[in-house]
C-alpha cells in the first residue's frame, strides 16, 4: 500500500491517510479482505505520530471501509461499491447543478461551460 | 491500564522557583512530548516521576503504583536517558554495563550489543572520549536494554546535530511498533515533536497549561490576524495573548472554535505551530 | 545489594594496582601496624565516594532499580566487606615484610577505622557535592597527621583502663570496645539512611 504524505498540505495528514486508503478500495487496487499494515508499522513508514495514524484507522473503520481484529490487524471490508458509487454520483450531480446555476448567472454557455471543464478534467 | 503515569495536584517548591498543581498524564502505548522553555519546570517534574524528588503535596503513579511500597518494581521498568552523562565517565561501555546490568533482572546481553553495533559505539573506550551524540546513544542503549516499558528522556536533543537527532527520532519511531511501550520525552526544540508527539505538555513558570493530544492542540489553538478595531474588553477574552501592530493585530487562541463564531470571516485563522504557541505563551498574560 | 558493593571495585579497577604500594609505603616508613590496618581499610571505601563525585552518581544509582536504604545499606556494609579484605591483604604484606603485628593492632586499626567512617560518612550526604574532595583530604592529612598519636593515646589509655578494671578479662574489654563502636556505626548508617530519604538530586 503506497501513501503519499505531504507536510505542507493543508489538508490534515490523517485525511489524506484516509482519503488515499478510500480511493485504493474504490478503484480496486485494493482488495478486499486484504490485509493493511497496522497503524503502528505506518507511522513508523511514514515518519508520522502513532496518533495519527490511528486517528485515520478509526474513521476508515468508522466508515466502513477497513474493520481491525485485536491482535491481527486490519482488514479493508466487504464494499458494496455499487451503493458507494451511487452516492458519488448523487454528490457529483449536486455539485454540477450548482456549477450550472453559476454558469447562467453570468451567461455562460453550455458550449463554454464543456470546453472549461474539459480542460480542468484533463488537467 | 491507559496511563503509565499520573501525576496529581503535584507540587514541589524550592527557594525561588515552584512547579505547582501539576496534573500530568502518560498514556501507553504513545509518545508524550513535554515541552516548555529552559527552567519551566521539565527537570524537576521528571525527577518526581523517577523519585529522584519526592513532591511536597500531590500523588505520583506509575504503572499505577506509588513509590513508597513498590519503588524496585516501578524502576525495574524504566529505561532513562538524561541530558549529559550520568555515567561514570573514566569508566567504558564494558564496565559500565557491568554495574549497571545486574541491577536490573531483565537485562538482556544480546539486544544490548545489538544496540552497540547498530549505533557503532566502541566498548573499550571511556565515556568522556564520547561526542556528546554518542554519549546520548550509549545511554540508551543501556536505557532499552532491559525491556523497559516506559522510556523518559530528559532533554536527550540538546546539543545535537540535526542527523543525529533524526537518528534518535528514527529510532524511537521504531520502538513505537511495540505498542506496549510509551515514551516521554522532554524538550524545548519544538521541532523534535512535530513528527513523533502524540500527546503533548507544555509546562511554563512551573505550571502545566495543557496535556493534550496533538489533534487536540492543533484544533484548539490557532494564530488569528485581523483589523485592530475588532478588539474590545469582550473579544479579546477569546485569546491568550495579542500582539499589536499599527498594520494589524495577531494573537493566539486557546479556543479556535469560539473565534471561528466570534468573527467570522472578518479575521485570518492559521494553524499555530508548537513554536508560536511557545512563543505567544511565554510572552503571554493569560487573559482568558 | 551485592551489586552495589561490587561496583566499587569495578570503578577503582585502575587505583586498585596503586592500592598494593600504597600499603607496602605504610610498611616501610614504619608505621605503627594499627595505622596500617587503619588506612588499608579507608582506602577503597573513601576512593569510592571521591570517584562518585565526578558523576552523577546519585542521580544513576536512583534511576536504576535501588531504593535509598539499600544504596546507603551498600555504603556501610561494603565498607565492612573491605575492611576484612583490606585486614587479609594487609597482613599478608606485614607477613612478606617480617613485621611483627598482634590482634591487638587489628582491632585498633579497625576500631578507629570503623568510627571514622561512623563520623565521616553523614558528612558526604550532608554537605553539598563539590565539597566531598576537600572533607577526603581533610580527613586524611588530619588522620595521618595525628593519627599515630591517636593510636599511641588509645593504647596507652586502654592499657591504663586495662589496669584499672583489672577484673574484667581483656576479651572482655575487646568485646566491650568493639560492641560500642559497633553501635555507633549502627547509629551513623541509621541517621545517614535518614538524611539520604529526603535527599533531592
Amino acid at each position: 500500500m503506497q501513501i503519499i504524505i505531504s507536510n505542507s498540505s493543508k489538508e490534515p495528514i490523517y485525511e489524506q491517510i484516509t482519503n488515499q486508503v478510500k480511493s485504493a478500495i474504490l478503484t480496486g487496487e485494493l482488495q478486499e479482505g486484504a490485509a493493511i499494515p497496522s497503524m503502528r508499522k505506518l507511522a513508523k513508514d511514514l515518519q508520522i505520530s502513532v496518533i495519527t495514524t490511528k486517528r485515520a484507522y478509526e474513521e476508515l473503520e468508522k466508515s466502513g471501509f477497513i474493520y481491525s481484529i485485536v491482535g491481527k490487524g486490519s482488514f479493508v471490508a466487504e464494499q458494496n461499491l455499487e451503493v458507494i458509487r451511487e452516492k458519488k454520483l448523487h454528490v457529483i450531480e449536486e455539485q454540477l447543478n450548482a456549477v450550472i446555476t453559476n454558469s447562467k448567472e453570468i451567461g455562460l454557455s453550455l458550449d463554454e461551460l464543456q470546453q472549461l471543464l474539459t480542460i480542468l478534467y484533463e488537467e | 491500564m491507559e496511563n503509565v503515569v499520573e501525576l496529581k495536584n503535584v507540587a514541589k517548591k524550592f527557594k525561588g522557583f515552584a512547579v505547582e498543581n501539576i496534573n500530568l498524564e502518560i498514556k501507553q502505548g504513545f509518545v508524550t512530548g513535554f515541552m516548555g522553555e529552559n527552567g519551566a519546570g521539565k527537570s524537576t517534574t521528571i525527577k518526581m516521576i523517577l523519585n529522584l524528588l519526592q513532591p511536597d503535596a500531590g500523588e505520583v503513579k506509575v504503572f499505577g503504583l506509588d513509590y513508597h511500597s513498590h519503588e524496585k518494581a516501578i524502576k525495574e521498568r524504566i529505561g532513562f536517558v538524561y541530558d549529559g552523562n550520568v555515567f561514570f565517565e573514566g569508566l567504558n561501555l564494558k564496565d559500565i554495563k557491568r554495574i549497571v546490568a545486574p541491577a536490573y533482572k531483565r537485562w538482556d546481553d544480546d539486544l544490548f550489543y545489538k544496540y552497540i553495533e547498530q549505533f557503532e559505539l566502541p566498548l573499550n573506550k571511556a565515556i568522556k572520549t564520547f561526542s556528546k551524540g554518542m554519549q546520548m546513544k550509549a545511554s540508551l542503549a543501556i536505557a532499552l536494554s532491559h525491556h523497559a516499558e516506559l522510556i523518559i528522556l530528559d532533554e536527550p536533543t540538546a546539543g545535537l546535530d540535526p542527523i543525529f537527532r533524526r537518528e534518535l527520532l528514527d529510532l524511537l519511531q521504531e520502538l513505537m511498533v511495540d505498542g506496549n511501550r510509551s515514551i516521554f520525552f522532554s524538550t524545548h526544540i519544538t521541532s523534535d515533536l512535530d513528527r513523533i508527539a502524540d500527546y503533548l505538555a507544555f509546562i511554563h513558570k512551573g505550571e502545566l497549561i495543557f496535556n493534550q493530544s496533538v489533534h487536540e492542540v492543533a484544533e484548539n489553538y490557532a494564530l488569528v490576524k485581523g483589523k485592530l478595531d475588532l478588539l474590545d474588553r469582550d473579544t479579546e477574552k477569546a485569546f491568550v495573548h495579542i500582539r499589536r501592530a499599527s498594520t494589524g493585530f495577531e494573537a493566539l487562541t486557546d479556543n479556535s472554535s469560539e473565534v471561528k463564531k466570534t468573527f467570522g470571516d472578518r479575521v485570518v485563522i492559521e494553524r499555530a505551530s508548537l513554536e508560536d504557541i511557545m512563543y505567544y505563551l511565554k510572552g503571554g498574560i493569560h487573559l482568558g | 545489594m551485592v551489586n552495589l558493593i561490587r561496583r566499587d571495585v569495578i570503578l577503582q579497577k585502575k587505583y586498585l594496582l596503586t592500592y598494593i604500594p600504597f600499603i607496602v609505603f605504610f610498611i616501610i616508613m614504619e608505621s605503627h601496624p594499627a595505622l596500617t590496618f587503619l588506612v588499608a581499610s579507608i582506602f577503597i571505601p573513601f576512593n569510592a565516594f571521591a570517584y562518585d563525585e565526578k558523576a552523577e552518581t546519585n542521580i544513576l544509582l536512583n534511576s536504576l532499580p535501588y531504593t535509598r536504604k539499600e544504596i546507603i545499606a551498600a555504603r556501610y556494609l561494603g565498607a565492612i566487606v573491605y575492611m576484612v579484605l583490606a585486614i587479609g591483604l594487609t597482613s599478608l604484606a606485614l607477613l612478606a615484610f617480617g613485621e611483627p603485628f598482634t590482634m591487638k593492632d587489628i582491632a585498633i586499626g579497625n576500631s578507629l577505622f570503623l568510627l571514622f567512617a561512623a563520623l565521616t560518612f553523614p558528612l558526604f550526604y550532608i554537605l553539598k557535592s563539590g565539597h566531598t574532595f576537600t572533607v577526603v583530604l581533610l580527613s586524611f592529612l588530619i588522620l595521618a597527621g595525628i593519627g599515630p598519636q591517636i593510636v599511641i593515646f588509645l593504647a596507652e589509655r586502654l592499657t591504663a583502663i586495662t589496669d584499672f578494671i583489672a577484673r574484667f578479662s581483656v576479651s572482655t574489654l575487646y568485646t566491650g570496645a568493639g560492641v560500642i563502636v559497633m553501635v555507633i556505626y549502627a547509629l551513623s548508617w541509621g541517621f545517614t539512611a535518614f538524611i539520604y530519604q529526603r535527599k533531592a538530586f
